[in-house]
């Protein structure tokens, strides 16, 4: 293999100051691709690793944290192909079953107390919660909700179009609320 | 606007992508539909939960061997 040239030094210092800033998000969307702590960390460290060999390419188009997202999610999605995909890919959608009107249909929180809307037991229910939604729903999920990304940036890191995102954010959002009705039913007044 | 169109506009509004009629009709909607402003609220409790939930952390392990990688002269 030819030798490659050594990434600068001005690079190597904004990678680590990326992995500073965005590292733990990295690694939360490599987990929801891939469902898998080792896995999802090997996608992170050969994130960085590729990025240093191709950061000469980076032309500032996007932000470098959205340019780093996007590739642990294709990192991942290739590790988990190596592997054999015991887990359905993002790019593999399967049907879930249930209209949005039939989810609309369930029971409302009915304004749960922070008390149990933040508990410990909400947060494992919405951890199961989230692990029943599709690969696409997780991942779009996981950049808009809780990263707090925007539209346009989710749809820039998956390579899609922004109606796209949309659509799956409005399902996965749907899911979740009607998953969790029965969690907050049975939690105690 | 009927409820089964409200759901699926709900996203659009939150994000600020529906035309200025379109978004007065989604809230006009809301003031007057006790179900659907329900789910409105179901969805904004669900984006506060996520928002204040913690978040995993990227291993200790996995983080030094990756700056290391970084102050490594050679690409590998």
């Amino acid at each position: 293999m030819a030798a490659r040239n050594p990434a600068p030094p001005e690079v190597r210092e904004k990678l680590s100051r990326a992995l500073l800033d965005h590292g733990d998000r990295l690694y939360s969307l490599a987990l929801r691709v891939t469902r898998d702590p080792d896995l999802a960390a090997d996608a992170v460290q050969e994130a960085f690793a590729t990025a240093l060999e191709r950061a000469g390419g980076f032309r500032g188009e996007s932000s470098l944290g959205t340019w780093l997202h996007r590739i642990v999610y294709n990192k991942a999605i290739d590790l988990l192909r190596k592997r054999g995909k015991e887990t359905a890919l993002p790019d593999e959608e399967t049907v879930v079953p249930g209209t949005d009107e039939d989810l609309a249909r369930s029971p409302s929180w009915s304004r749960p107390p922070d008390e149990i809307l933040l508990g410990a037991e909400t947060v494992a229910a919405l951890e199961r919660a989230v692990g029943e939604l599709t690969p696409l729903q997780r991942v779009v999920f996981e950049l808009r909700e809780v990263e707090g990304r925007t539209t346009d940036e989710v749809a820039e890191i998956l390579e899609i179009p922004a109606g796209t995102v949309r659509v799956h954010l409005h399902r996965a959002r749907m899911r979740l609320r009607a998953l969790l009705s029965d969690h907050f039913r049975k939690a105690p007044a | 606007m009927k409820c089964d169109e409200l759901h699926r506009r709900l996203t659009d509004h939150a994000d600020g992508v529906l035309n200025a009629q379109d978004c007065a009709a989604v809230e006009e909607h809301l003031k007057d539909c006790a179900p659907c402003g329900a789910l409105r609220r179901d969805l904004e409790d669900l984006a506060r939960l996520c928002r204040e939930t913690r978040r995993p952390r990227l291993p200790e392990e996995v983080r030094r061997r990756i700056a290391a990688l970084l102050r490594t002269p050679a690409a590998r």
